[in-house]
């Protein structure tokens, strides 16, 4: 799909390959046809940006569609199906897994304009279409006195179809959930075009749909369960010369009985990036630092539990201020969700992990990890849901720079560190097309086989999302 | 992002895209902050996808006419280099990738007059009072004239002012403090020309003299955002040909959309013979908002009066003062350093007015959804006054908010603290 380059200079005629317009295939003309010019990009200065996600760039779609609605999506499905082109759901496209980028010629259904979203306060529950930005449930559920808790770092630009797609977590997970936890019920469309409303009762297929990254079905729009904003919420940052440590103070801190409602962690190079970008007065020198918060509606009680944490970061060898304002606090957490963009400063290109491992043997991870970055070379950096023991090992790298393979290989390592101690490899960004290559070892063969069988049942065709999350049937069954 | 820009065929303005397409990790926290991206909701009209879009048409994989569409709809507010937490520098982009596409661009005759005429009236501060008030006489006819025609005619205000020429030096009054330089602007000085006279009475009252350099023109941003980089340079190397740097404290500007363009000298002129001229330039260069509030921070501002009943002051922040110039703080210090005002903060501040620059002339049915918002927006706050720093937000938003039937004054930040300290406020 590369053409020849046109060498530019300055005044010289713009090249001029191909032309733009009328659709320049048959999926892209019966598409415009069925559903209307405005609901469908064709030219190819429209479909380029439809192929990548926040990680990797995939092959440009032979047709976009911006469905209005779920008759729209089954349109849609059919159109493909008849083509026989495979289907990828996309929402914002901030997803940190190449879930939303396509690895074909496919059909993209680009959910951001399906954006109907209604509050139900008596009934403490949202009704949000697919392309709903995950921030905006909040702000529409406030005014009643109720909130969304699932904030993926990414809150104010994901969609919720995306975060149900990848299962999004984000800081607040650790005490109350990720995005599964709220979802009552949920409306997909399946890969004949049917539309099918889940509940989780009986067998919870809804479940199944939640972080399958497009793959069983297309989430079209979910019912989700608000909740009581807490009363109070208390921050503090501590700083720790190295990494280990504050790992240490984490497990010492629920061990003590907190249950912080966040509970974040960066390395030196997160918190120098962030710091350039937003010149919150992070401490530039600690090689780690964590961020917390308690929370709760009875004042001395969060206070109580900040107090736990505060000893046990201190008793780890942190140095530890409390954020003295809403504000302050506020910078703090700005801070946090800027990280991971923030890090586009070192390299432009990363390898993003998102390892789970037991908080137990946070210390040794974080350490082994660390030493495996080291001894590569390669610029690698850590930050996470420490709380949850989900860690996000971060491999930046320039391909003009650093060699490709030695940062598949680090990562490779990584994903076996997290493995060995007993963990798994994706806590919230989704397995996408980031983590497949290392399913075999982290899943069993019998197990995977089962995820197959399920992936048959519902898309038999293999036309939803192809080449995500399970690695290759045939291979598989070469390992029993 | 990867990118394969013949960096070498573009010269030094090739260094600055490439270098501004490498930093985008295309992560997507820009998509909400742009204003084309939250009306039209689509990845093209998007700062991501326009990055893509430039890199594919610089790589020569896109014809320039495929992505022009998408690139012309971008207002240049640069809400998107603020929320780019990557350090994208959008705006250096935008304005060179412009500059280089402009001259390939296939235009129509009736599109090339428009722009020339525009280049040619809006830095031209007489022509331009001529022309406004040509207008206000055919602003009856306006439902009977060409969309293209009418757009400009509705910025107008009822009454376009007589011209009032600054005096080439302002003494400082008391003890004097400092020396400045101060732009005049271009069509300001013939839609309000109280924001000069205004920011002449307020220097001068605390003890700093003003010098309007002769020589001085047009800052060139306009012509620069729209790609007629040639006589962008033009404009640039005569300011810089009147300003001498080591003869004033500050160089002083109080349109947010030129103060902008000024600080943006040496990213127009890099690799070129005036490059370091211009550092210096713009290391001088300052907001009035700026520079006023350096002497509230040091105890050298006199103090304003206290108004007469309370004011509920509705601060709009101009794109070019907010975003481009990273200036937030220091007018609302001032506003609020006068004694009797709240400043209230308006819904969804970050997103643009929809004037910027041309763009109200050449988009201006996004610039009419733009400014309806915002407009809505701004008396949600029920304001008593509403104070930007930018002339093109100032005709604006007065002209939205007149149209919601609102007859709030719209005041440039100065002007509020002007009548402050005369005690008419």
């Amino acid at each position: 799909m590369t053409p020849e380059k046109v060498a530019l200079s300055p005044g010289s005629p713009a090249p001029k390959p191909r032309s733009n317009g009328t659709p320049d295939n048959r999926l892209a003309a019966e598409l415009t046809r069925a559903l209307g010019p405005k609901k469908v990009l064709s030219a190819r200065s429209e479909r380029l940006n439809y192929r990548y996600d926040a990680i990797q760039f995939g092959e440009t779609p032979l047709a976009v569609v911006l469905p209005e609605t779920t008759a729209d999506v089954v349109t849609a499905v059919r159109a493909a199906r008849a083509a026989g082109v495979p289907i990828v759901g996309r929402g914002a496209a901030s997803g940190l897994s190449g879930g939303a980028a396509p690895l074909r010629e496919s059909l993209v259904i680009s959910f951001t304009r399906m954006t109907r979203l209604e509050v139900f306060p008596e009934r403490r529950e949202a009704r949000a279409q697919a392309g709903v930005v995950t921030l905006a449930v909040t702000e529409k559920a406030r005014p009643h006195g109720l909130i969304y808790p699932p904030d993926p770092a990414s809150f104010r630009t994901s969609t919720i179809g995306g975060n149900l797609g990848e299962n999004a977590g984000g800081p607040m997970c650790f005490k109350y959930g990720v995005t599964g936890d709220y979802v009552k019920g949920l409306e997909f469309v399946d890969a004949e075009g049917e539309v099918h409303r889940l509940t989780r009762d009986a067998y919870d297929l809804a479940g199944l749909l939640i972080g399958s990254e497009g793959t069983l079905g297309l989430i079209t729009e979910a019912t989700l369960r608000l909740t009581l904003p807490p009363k109070h919420t208390r921050t503090l940052m501590a700083s720790f010369p190295e990494v280990g440590e504050a790992a240490e103070a984490v497990s010492a801190a629920i061990a003590a009985g907190a249950v912080p409602s966040k509970l974040e962690f960066m390395d030196t190079a997160c918190t120098n990036a962030v710091e350039d970008y937003l010149a919150v007065g992070l401490p530039r020198e600690a090689g780690a630092v964590l961020l917390v918060d308690t929370d709760g509606d009875d004042l001395e009680t969060v206070e109580e539990e900040r107090a736990l944490v505060e000893a046990a970061c201190l008793n780890a060898g942190g140095t530890v201020r409390r954020a003295g304002s809403d504000a302050e606090s506020a910078a703090l957490w700005q801070a946090r969700r800027s990280v991971s963009p923030a890090l586009g400063r070192i390299r432009p290109q990363r390898m993003n992990e998102d390892i789970v491992v037991p908080r137990s043997v946070l210390p040794d991870v974080v350490r082994e990890i660390r030493a495996l970055g080291d001894a590569s070379g390669l610029p690698l950096v850590q930050f996470g849901h420490i709380g949850d023991g989900n860690l996000h090992p971060n491999i930046l790298f320039d391909p003009r720079r650093e060699d490709v393979h030695a940062v598949h290989d680090l990562a490779h390592q990584i994903a076996l560190v997290a493995i060995r101690h007993g963990g798994v490899l994706s806590g919230e960004h989704g397995i996408g097309t980031m983590k497949r290559p290392f399913m075999r070892e982290a899943v069993d063969p019998v197990t995977l086989g089962a995820l197959w069988s399920v992936k048959r049942a519902l898309d038999p065709s293999e036309a939803l999302n192809p080449g995500k999350i399970l690695p290759d049937e045939d291979e598989a069954h070469a390992h029993p | 992002m990867n990118n394969e820009i013949p960096v070498s065929a573009l010269g030094p303005q090739g260094e600055v895209m490439a270098h501004a397409v490498d930093a985008c990790v295309h992560c997507g926290f820009c998509l909400p902050a742009c204003p084309t991206y939250t009306i039209l909701g689509d990845e093209m009209d998007s700062p991501r996808g326009r990055i893509v879009l430039m890199k594919e048409v610089l790589e020569g994989e896109l014809p320039l006419a495929d992505a022009a569409p998408h690139l012309d709809r971008c207002l240049g507010c640069q809400a998107c280099v603020t929320a780019c937490p990557s350090g994208v520098p959008y705006g250096e982009l935008i304005t060179s990738f412009r500059g280089w596409s402009e001259p390939q661009r296939e235009r129509s005759a009736f599109d090339r007059a428009k722009r020339a005429a525009i280049l040619k009236i809006l830095p031209a501060p007489k022509v331009f009072s001529v022309a406004a008030r040509v207008g206000q006489y055919a602003k009856p006819l306006a439902p009977l004239l060409p969309a293209a025609l009418r757009a400009p005619m509705d910025l107008l205000p009822e009454r376009v002012p007589a011209m009032q020429p600054s005096a080439r030096v302002t003494p400082a009054k008391g003890k004097k403090r400092g020396r400045v330089a101060f732009l005049v602007g271009c069509a300001q000085q013939a839609l309000t020309p109280n924001f000069n006279a205004a920011t002449l009475r307020v220097l001068a009252r605390n003890g700093i003299e003003v010098v309007i350099p002769e020589g001085q023109g047009c800052c060139g941003a306009a012509a620069l955002h729209t790609g007629a980089r040639d006589e962008a340079l033009r404009l640039v190397r005569r300011n810089l040909d009147a300003f001498d740097p080591d003869e004033y404290d500050a160089i002083l500007s109080n349109a947010a959309g030129c103060g902008a363009g000024l600080k943006e000298y040496p990213v127009v002129l890099h690799g070129l013979p005036d490059e370091e001229r211009a550092r210096a330039f713009s290391a001088k260069v300052q907001d009035i908002s700026e520079y006023l509030n350096g002497l509230l921070q040091s105890g050298d501002l006199e103090r304003p009066m206290p108004t007469s009943r309370h004011l509920t002051v509705a601060y709009h922040d101009a794109c070019h003062l907010a975003h481009a110039q990273g200036v937030r703080a220091a007018p609302r210090q001032l506003l609020k350093a006068i004694p009797g005002v709240t400043v209230a903060e308006i819904p969804e501040g970050d997103l643009c007015c929809g004037s910027a620059g041309t763009y109200n002339l050449e988009q201006p049915e996004l610039a009419n959804q733009l400014g309806i918002r915002k407009a809505g927006h701004i008396l949600s706050t029920t304001p008593d006054l509403i104070a930007s720093g930018n002339i093109g937000c100032h005709t604006q938003i007065q002209s939205h908010v007149r149209r919601q039937g609102s007859r709030v004054p719209v005041m440039h930040t100065v002007e509020v603290l002007d009548l402050a300290y005369r005690g008419e406020l």
